[in-house]
């Protein structure tokens, strides 16, 4: 094989094949790769996706991994350049596609034991990676509880399938929303008011969350008045990851490179960094 | 390696055989106390005393602005895009040919970037032992006086007429022999080599940091809450000359143009640098450093510890650039140092 003209900062074409409003921002993007193979990502990691003319921005992987199916999907909210080029794309377009990059949730860790997964707004979409792909091995695994927490009933995304999910009885649903409508028959308030609410085995649990920088270090300190240590507490943080490859500097916390240390870290790892949180 | 004894008379037919194949920067003095590489064309007066390019070489590895890939809009096919011109930097101080040996090993680590190694490949560095020390700088305290690689000659000037030369590499024996004869040095003239590094040696010494610079990452471990952050930062203008001068900073952007037609276009990347106020912000306006003190402090953690603690080495050189080039007089590594290392000498 030549590798004479190999550049890694060459995105390779994937085609949009559906596209899913999940809210009035927020649409779920599903690709399939033109090279005929799957993805072959891990729950957690991130793509770099082009709009050529546009820019190139990093984006979550919301599917689980998928062994023959050559389709992945992200879910996207529209608020810049990208994001709304995104958002004009219909079916049979093309877009640019870098990555899988990055670390991922360490499920073979989570084997046997109960899973407590926190998604505070958009932090359900990478979290869904990991939770379909435990739900395919459901018995590997203990009990599997998610709570999620929005800002208002509008911005709620995935509505049905979190219906289905607490329906199936596979999952223990926790729901809130923290500006209520007069519709809302749910709890109400930030997503820290639905750690009361449920009993945990706290030396038996893992905990892994995604949600907005704002939220990590009020559940953590949740997790922590249940008794749970840092080695069980697993966050997916946010950053700038330009380059995907630990060099332009963008995404850094601290001396870590978000883009290839993480975005997945054990709270262990970076308790020490003052910028992490 | 090899020796040899250069004089200046064969200068001139060395320049002139090389600038056929390669692009040539050599020392050239732009105006009272401004010098920078500049293109040789016959005649150049050389600038031997020049103190510190007011450019670092990065520029030549490293473009301002470099195009990575083109791409189809319509096929949505791309393709890297490889520009490296041979090129001979003549006169390169040996703290900044410390400074492209980090460069190396952070662009090369992980998956290497391509651009980079290219350009690389195809530049020969020929380091020059300097005559002058800049006011600001300090690179004799930080273990940047004198480099083990990373360069393909090593000139050391030893006459008013005459340099030792260092092989270092091949390809530089061969580019020195390209124009007839040269002689190994005798011991003499090795000598007056060792002479000409301990006179600048003792010169660069002057200026420098009042403790082991091995002790700087350890320093900064306890000064992540100083008030000295606020202090200096409060008057920072957020303008990135410091991270534009310096020579280990290599943080970029990247962006794109299309054509016309909107069919084809190239994407691009720019050097970008983190002091200014959008480097870390995300989509939706957050931004994780969004107070100076936050970005300056970023700065002199890379600097003293983050890439310490990658290479085992300072990411900064003591080139004193940024320390020229800071308008509001607050970049200055040396001073940040010893200030810290005074703030805390009490713990020691």
């Amino acid at each position: 094989m030549s590798t004479k003209l190999f550049s890694p900062y060459v995105p390779r074409p994937v085609t949009l094949v559906e596209k899913t409003q999940l809210s009035d921002f927020v649409t779920r993007f599903t690709f399939e790769q033109d090279n005929g193979k799957p993805l072959a990502h891990k729950p957690g990691q991130f793509v770099n996706l082009s709009v050529y003319g546009v820019g190139e921005a990093p984006f979550s992987i919301s599917s689980p991994p998928r062994r023959a199916n050559i389709t992945f999907e992200i879910a996207v909210r529209r608020i810049g350049a990208v994001t709304q080029a995104l958002h004009a794309l219909e079916p049979g377009a093309k877009v640019g596609l870098r990555g899988p990059y990055g670390s991922s949730f360490p499920v073979m860790k989570f084997v046997g034991k109960d899973v407590l997964i926190v998604a505070g707004g958009l932090g359900y979409i990478p979290l869904r990676s990991l939770l379909f792909y435990q739900l395919r091995h459901r018995d590997e695994f203990g009990r599997m509880v998610l709570m999620v927490g929005t800002r208002d009933p509008k911005e709620r995304i995935f509505v049905d399938e979190i219906a289905d999910l607490a329906a199936s009885g596979d999952v223990e649903v926790l729901e809130t929303v923290d500006m209520p409508d007069a519709g809302w028959k749910g709890n109400v308030g930030v997503i820290t008011t639905l750690f009361p609410k449920v009993d945990l085995d706290a030396a038996n649990t893992y905990v892994a969350m995604v949600g907005p920088p704002i939220m990590y270090r009020f559940v953590i300190g949740e997790c922590r008045k249940k008794g749970m240590a840092s080695d069980q507490i697993f966050v997916s943080l946010e950053r700038k990851m330009k380059c995907g490859l630990g060099k332009c500097g963008h995404c850094q916390i601290n001396e870590l490179n978000t883009c290839i240390d993480g975005p997945v870290f054990c709270y262990t790892d970076i308790e020490a960094y003052q910028e992490a949180i | 390696m090899t020796t040899y004894t250069v004089y200046k008379e064969q200068l001139p037919e060395l320049f002139e055989t090389w600038s056929r194949q390669y692009a040539l920067y050599v020392p050239g003095k732009l105006r009272e106390g401004f010098y920078d590489l500049v293109p040789w064309k016959k005649g150049q007066e050389i600038a031997w005393e020049f103190d510190v390019a007011y450019n670092s070489p990065k520029r030549f590895l490293l473009p301002p602005k470099e195009a990575l890939i083109t791409f189809n809009r319509e096929t949505y096919e791309a393709a890297p895009v490889f520009e490296a011109p041979p090129q001979i930097l003549f006169g390169v101080h040996p703290y900044d040919v410390k400074a492209i040996n980090q460069l190396d090993q952070l662009l090369e680590s992980g998956s290497p970037d391509q651009n980079y190694v290219r350009r690389r490949d195809a530049t020969v560095i020929m380091a020059f032992e300097p005559l002058t020390v800049s006011p600001p700088a300090f690179w004799a305290s930080v273990g940047a006086a004198s480099v083990a690689h990373g360069y393909d000659l090593y000139w050391t000037k030893i006459g008013p007429a005459s340099f030792t030369v260092e092989v270092g590499s091949a390809k530089g024996e061969e580019l020195l022999q390209a124009a007839g004869t040269v002689l190994p040095s005798t011991p003499g003239d090795k000598e007056g080599a060792r002479r000409a590094k301990a006179r600048i040696l003792a010169k660069a010494r002057r200026n420098g940091l009042r403790y082991n610079w091995e002790e700087t990452p350890r320093l900064l471990s306890k000064c992540w809450d100083s008030p000295l952050w606020r202090r200096y930062s409060q008057m920072c203008l957020a303008c990135g000359s410091c991270n534009l001068v310096c020579p280990t900073c290599y943080c970029f952007d990247i962006r794109e143009e299309a054509d016309d037609a909107l069919k084809k276009g190239v994407r691009t990347r720019y050097w970008d640098g983190c002091m200014l106020e959008s480097f870390a912000k995300v989509a939706g306006n957050h931004n994780f450093r969004p107070k100076a003190q936050d970005r300056y402090r970023h700065r002199y953690f890379r600097k003293g510890k983050y890439i310490y603690d990658k290479i085992g080495e300072l990411g900064c050189v003591g080139c004193g650039r940024c320390v020229r080039a800071c308008t509001a007089g607050i970049a200055n590594p040396l001073k940040v140092f010893n200030e810290l290392w005074e703030e805390t000498a009490h713990e020691y």
